[in-house]
């Protein structure tokens, strides 16, 4: 589904993440974990196709992400970024509709029946049909997530990826939009999401991928990825963990690294 | 669609009014009269067809080039702050004429240059703005503003050099914006470059609706976003090189209309750009004849009109009428 081959990320001055190689497959749900600056949004927007690597390849489905164009890389991965930049008095339905922006060829203006159709199952996978005419600036912060989860999923693609889906959101909120993701995943979709709560993503994904030290530290099942020592050497910070009925949990040590 | 016909409606409606005024007196019912038999061998016939029409298609056109040239950069750049003028169009031409007027190039030459200054200054900020495949917004607005400001001081200059008080006068003059002496031959010349303009801006319709939600969340649905400023760009500097052609600077327009398309519309870009041209026709062909018959038989600049009258009506609509549901 994607592969990531000899993959290196850079920003200007500095390389991020070097020799990234994992492949993650259909109807996984994957959270990718490390501390901040160390690439987690970069590798995202370097799937997604926005941003190119510094070396190495990504495939979909075989073809490499190079050689698509914008529209095509569209059709194959929805990502639902960070920024909430919406300046217009946009309904929720208008936003979800414009992820049906790859399907259409440059002359078509109007929604076609599959698109409204498109735009209807993914307000109701988010809970959200009945907002449909509701402005998009009067939501809540977890209700907008949604929306943009929406339009990701009126995509219709493969691949989805999601960059930080639950910060600023309340437990319960952040909860459900996990669990949601779970079962997107479960429909199909490879779904890729940045997280930042270990414990969350330990819940609620098939395989962690843990970034630090410049490279990835670990690619496996959260069992294995969550050990005290990983997560030491990503982080910096001692953490203790706690084995529960519904798998590992890891917290913080008492007395921080200064 | 409702909204859209509506407004083609009053477009027209003002339009037809705007045919009424003008230097000598002719009824109403005369002026139409002529505007059915365009070949009659008359005086009349010849204002209507040769002084009056020309005259309110020029407004039409130039207030449609400039409502739509203000929508398209205003959707690009997220900025309801800027009017096409940014493109550096508008100061571009308004130095290469203050600087042909003081070499005593004839007037006649005066529009085409202009509209040839300003397609070179548009270029030169587009360079400059550029960035990667693309262009920076930041970078856009602080080129345009830069180079507007050198275009200034150059007008400035001129001015204040200019050997005689006439050449000054008209310099002044086009600076402040008319329609004044216009006819058929200038609108053939401008109306191809708005024509194209048009076109490229049916073309960035589906991309100024996803740049709605921004430069990122657009190209993850897919848009090639630098391909699409290219063509947003290009269509506006078309349409302000064509204004500033046929009218010289006519300001507000470009800036106001597509705020008052988009209360009544939405900001659809399917349904708000042809808003923005059919209001901004109506607006300008309205100022025009305003311009023209409030100090009869002499004229206001519709430049100085449009800031006079236009700027207080359209801050009491923004601050005082309901946003749509």
């Amino acid at each position: 589904m994607i592969a990531l081959d000899r993959v290196t990320l850079e920003v200007p001055g500095r390389t991020l993440v070097r020799d990234i190689d994992a492949t993650i497959e259909a109807g996984e749900f994957v959270c990718v974990l490390g501390p901040n600056g160390v690439g987690k949004t970069t590798l995202l927007r370097t799937i997604s196709g926005i941003a190119a690597p510094a070396s190495g390849e990504i495939a979909i489905d075989g073809t490499s992400l190079q050689a698509m164009s914008a529209n095509e890389r569209a059709r194959h991965i929805a990502f639902v970024t960070s920024d909430d930049l919406l300046s217009e008095s946009l309904r929720v339905a208008d936003v979800v509709e414009l992820g049906r922006f790859p399907h259409h060829q440059w002359w078509q203006w109007g929604a076609t029946r599959e698109d409204d159709e498109a735009v209807a199952r993914a307000l109701d996978a988010v809970h959200m049909r009945e907002y449909a005419q509701r402005l998009f600036a009067t939501l809540s912060s977890g209700e907008r997530q949604r929306v943009w989860i929406a339009m990701g999923l009126a995509q219709s693609t493969p691949v989805l990826l999601l960059d930080e889906p639950t910060s600023h959101l309340d437990v319960r909120v952040a909860h459900e939009i996990l669990a949601l993701l779970r079962a997107i995943a479960r429909d199909g979709t490879a779904v890729v999401s940045v997280l930042h709560d270990l414990n969350d993503a330990a819940a609620y994904a098939d395989r962690l991928m843990l970034l630090g030290c410049e490279r990835l530290l670990a690619f496996d099942v959260p069992d294995r990825v969550l050990q005290p020592a990983l997560i030491e050497s990503a982080y910096g910070i001692a953490v203790e963990r706690i084995d529960t009925a519904r798998g590992p949990r890891v917290f913080a040590a008492t007395t921080a690294v200064s | 669609m409702l909204r859209l016909g509506a407004l083609a409606v009053i477009a027209l409606a003002v339009c037809a009014l705007s045919l009424l005024p003008g230097g000598s007196s002719v009824s109403p019912l005369a002026v139409y009269a002529a505007l059915l038999h365009p070949h009659a061998h008359d005086d009349i016939t010849t204002i209507v067809w040769q002084l009056r029409l020309p005259r309110v298609a020029i407004a039409a056109v130039v207030g449609a080039a400039l409502g739509l040239g203000g929508a398209l950069l205003q959707g690009m750049l997220r900025n309801p702050l800027v009017d096409p003028y940014l493109t550096g169009v508008s100061a571009g031409a308004a130095a290469a004429i203050a600087l042909a007027i003081l070499a005593g190039v004839a007037t006649p030459f005066l529009g085409v240059l202009g509209f040839a200054a300003g397609i070179v200054t548009a270029i030169l900020v587009a360079t400059l703005a550029r960035r990667g495949s693309g262009l920076d917004a930041y970078r856009l607005i602080l080129a345009g503003v830069s180079v507007s400001a050198f275009c200034s001081a150059i007008v400035a200059l001129a001015i204040a050099r200019a050997n005689s008080p006439d050449a000054a006068q008209q310099i002044l003059a086009w600076l402040a914006g008319s329609m004044a002496g216009r006819g058929w031959s200038d609108l053939a010349f401008a109306l191809p470059y708005v024509v194209i303009g048009a076109g490229l801006s049916a073309l960035a319709i589906p991309a100024l609706n996803a740049l709605r939600i921004g430069d990122v969340r657009a190209q993850t649905i897919g848009l090639n976003v630098a391909r699409a400023q290219w063509i947003i760009l290009a269509a506006t500097s078309l349409f302000a090189a064509a204004s500033v052609m046929l009218a010289g600077l006519v300001g507000f327009i470009g800036l106001i209309v597509p705020h008052v398309a988009r209360r009544f519309t939405g900001s659809d870009a399917r349904v708000m750009l042809p808003a923005c041209a059919l209001i901004g026709a109506a607006f300008c062909a309205l100022a025009d004849a305003i311009a023209r018959s409030i100090v009869a038989p002499s004229e206001l600049p519709i430049g100085v009109l449009l800031a006079f009258v236009g700027v207080p009506a359209f801050l009491y609509l923004y601050l005082h009428a309901e946003r749509p549901a």
